[in-house]
């Protein structure tokens, strides 16, 4: 066939097409707009075998790619996404990435562990691994005589340490994930650096026996922090072990899929981490007698290892 | 496959059996869109300090809480309606799915979580020496995330060929050389005396045309090719198009 005799026969339904393609996507499309879309890609192969013109194969061309954006809209789904994820897609990601999970567990209570012995075994080694400025800032924070929970703490300053711990703690988290990329060397270094900051502090703390003002401190929000902050490393490292172990994929489609495998965990690491800022900023700092924040604090922890050990275990 | 040497061009293959053609967005065109969302940000985080800065302590919370947003979301945001942030809507590229389909949402957060990575060890170096390995120019964000930048429909237009005679070639090419016979016509204008003789003598010699008169006869096929048809000729040309 000649190519205007192709285009005289064609260029009625390629309109009406197109028309279709342009309605709004609230509206809905007639039964027979698939098979118009078949046959619109039949005539692109058609002008591209007959070497037609160009600027036909153009236009028809986009014809198809109108016709496929129509066709398989993709789910105006977007934020009212979060709260699937945080319900049901986190759990069942904790069980799918359960491995990397279990490691980074172990890499960041194990260090801890590590530089905690250490520390109370060998009091000074804490200034070799933080400086003196850092260690007496930490000191005069956690003081009973004029510590910051017992001092009045107005709600402007609450806010303003809700912004501290939003911007700094989760930015952390989502650098993590995204250093994980890089073969998994992004990630744990920031948890192990973390792990052995946090084990060297808890220690020297104990030391100068400031361990109640600290612990009743930490307690609360550590529960959801710290698993938080491991959660973006599992799930920065899933990513960087598909890159560094493929298997049986190519390195392009492994990644792609380990990214979607671990994204539900982020996104759940994020909740956690808003969480945590919250009662760090707002909970924490209360001046509330010891017990009470222990009682809280356990029941958080409680309540994190129990949702923890249910997703590792069932995905549930 | 059809052979793309002479367009920047990527072939998609469809469920439904045919190839699209798509033009990913390289790195200049999203150097500047970038640069331009940048600015952009930085406006509204001035704006924002400015204003919540006489507030205080509280004040300062919400600014850093408004900065992380902006500094996280705002890719976030405007990518997940149609793909396009205020920069990438001026210079006319989007992000898409691999197969040419709008992003999802979950797409989209991840080639956007992953900015850090790119940014490694300063100023998106990484992400350029990826981007400039693969043909799709895919950052590794778009690697992870299975997104490419493109450019939309209208940038992929051709110029229009001034009006003028139109030749009807005497033999029928193939749609790549009918691609070379348009993209002389169409840069003609900007190349030297010296080069477009140089360029029409290869044209013409399948033609077998005098030397004289090549350039104007391709640029007449070439307004041929483009569809440029008058009625009295249009008998002619369904007796020569194959």
């Amino acid at each position: 066939m000649k190519q205007t005799q192709f285009v005289k026969s064609n260029s009625q339904s390629w309109n009406e097409f197109k028309a279709l393609c342009e309605l709004a996507e609230s509206e809905s499309l007639p039964v027979y707009f698939p098979n118009m879309y078949r046959k619109v890609c039949n005539d692109l192969a058609i002008a591209r075998s007959r070497q037609y013109s160009p600027v036909l194969i153009e236009q028809i061309n986009r014809l198809v790619q109108y016709g496929q954006k129509r066709l398989y809209l993709s789910r105006s789904n977007q934020f009212s996404e979060i709260w699937h994820v945080a319900r049901t897609a986190f759990p069942r990601a904790l069980y799918e990435n359960r491995i990397m999970l279990g490691i980074n567990l172990l890499a960041f209570w194990g260090l801890a562990l590590i530089a905690f012995i250490w520390v109370m075994l060998d009091p000074d080694a804490v200034y070799t691994f933080l400086g003196q400025s850092t260690v007496l800032q930490i000191e005069e924070m956690y003081n009973p005589g004029g510590s910051v929970q017992t001092a009045e703490r107005g709600a402007a300053q609450d806010l303003m340490m809700f912004g501290v711990y939003i911007y700094n703690n989760i930015g952390i988290a989502f650098q993590m994930f995204a250093g994980g990329v890089l073969f998994c060397v992004g990630a744990a270094f920031f948890l192990l650096f973390n792990s052995f900051y946090f084990g060297a502090i808890a220690a020297h703390i104990v030391n100068i026996g400031f361990e109640g003002p600290f612990f009743s401190f930490v307690i609360t929000h550590g529960s959801f922090e710290l698993t938080a902050i491991i959660i973006a490393s599992a799930a920065g490292c899933q990513i960087g072990y598909a890159l560094l172990n493929p298997g049986h994929f190519t390195r392009g489609y492994a990644i792609k899929q380990a990214a979607q495998k671990a994204l539900p965990l982020i996104v759940g690491a994020f909740l956690m981490l808003v969480l945590a800022a919250f009662i760090e900023a707002f909970w924490s700092p209360r001046d509330i007698a010891n017990e009470i924040k222990y009682s809280v604090g356990s029941a958080c922890w409680a309540f994190v290892l129990y949702r923890l050990y249910k997703g590792m275990r069932y995905g549930a | 496959m059809l052979n793309h040497g002479l367009e920047n061009r990527e072939y998609v293959k469809l469920p439904e059996g045919v190839d699209i053609a798509i033009t990913p967005a390289g790195v200049v065109s999203r150097s500047y869109a970038y640069i331009i969302d940048f600015l952009f940000r930085s406006l509204i985080m001035f704006v924002v300090s400015l204003v919540f800065s006489l507030l205080g302590d509280a004040g300062q919370g919400i600014i850093l809480i408004i900065y992380f947003i902006t500094s996280w979301g705002y890719n976030i945001f405007f990518e997940m309606k149609n793909g396009q942030t205020p920069g990438k809507k001026r210079l006319k590229i989007r992000v898409v799915q691999d197969n040419g389909l709008p992003a999802s949402f979950s797409q989209i957060v991840v080639r956007n979580l992953l900015r850090p990575a790119d940014m490694l060890p300063i100023g998106y170096f990484l992400g350029l020496v990826v981007m400039m390995f693969n043909s799709r120019f895919k950052r590794i964000g778009d690697w992870a995330a299975g997104t490419m930048v493109i450019y939309d429909d209208e940038v992929e237009a051709r110029p229009e060929l001034p009006k003028g005679n139109i030749e009807i070639p005497v033999l029928s090419l193939s749609t790549e050389e009918q691609l070379a016979v348009l993209a002389f016509a169409e840069r003609s204008d900007e190349l030297s005396d010296a080069r477009r003789s140089e360029l029409a003598a290869i044209l013409a010699e399948p033609f077998k045309l005098e030397t004289s008169e090549a350039q104007s006869m391709l640029v007449g096929y070439a307004r041929f090719y483009s569809g440029q048809l008058s009625n009295s000729n249009e008998q002619a040309q369904s007796e020569t198009v194959q």
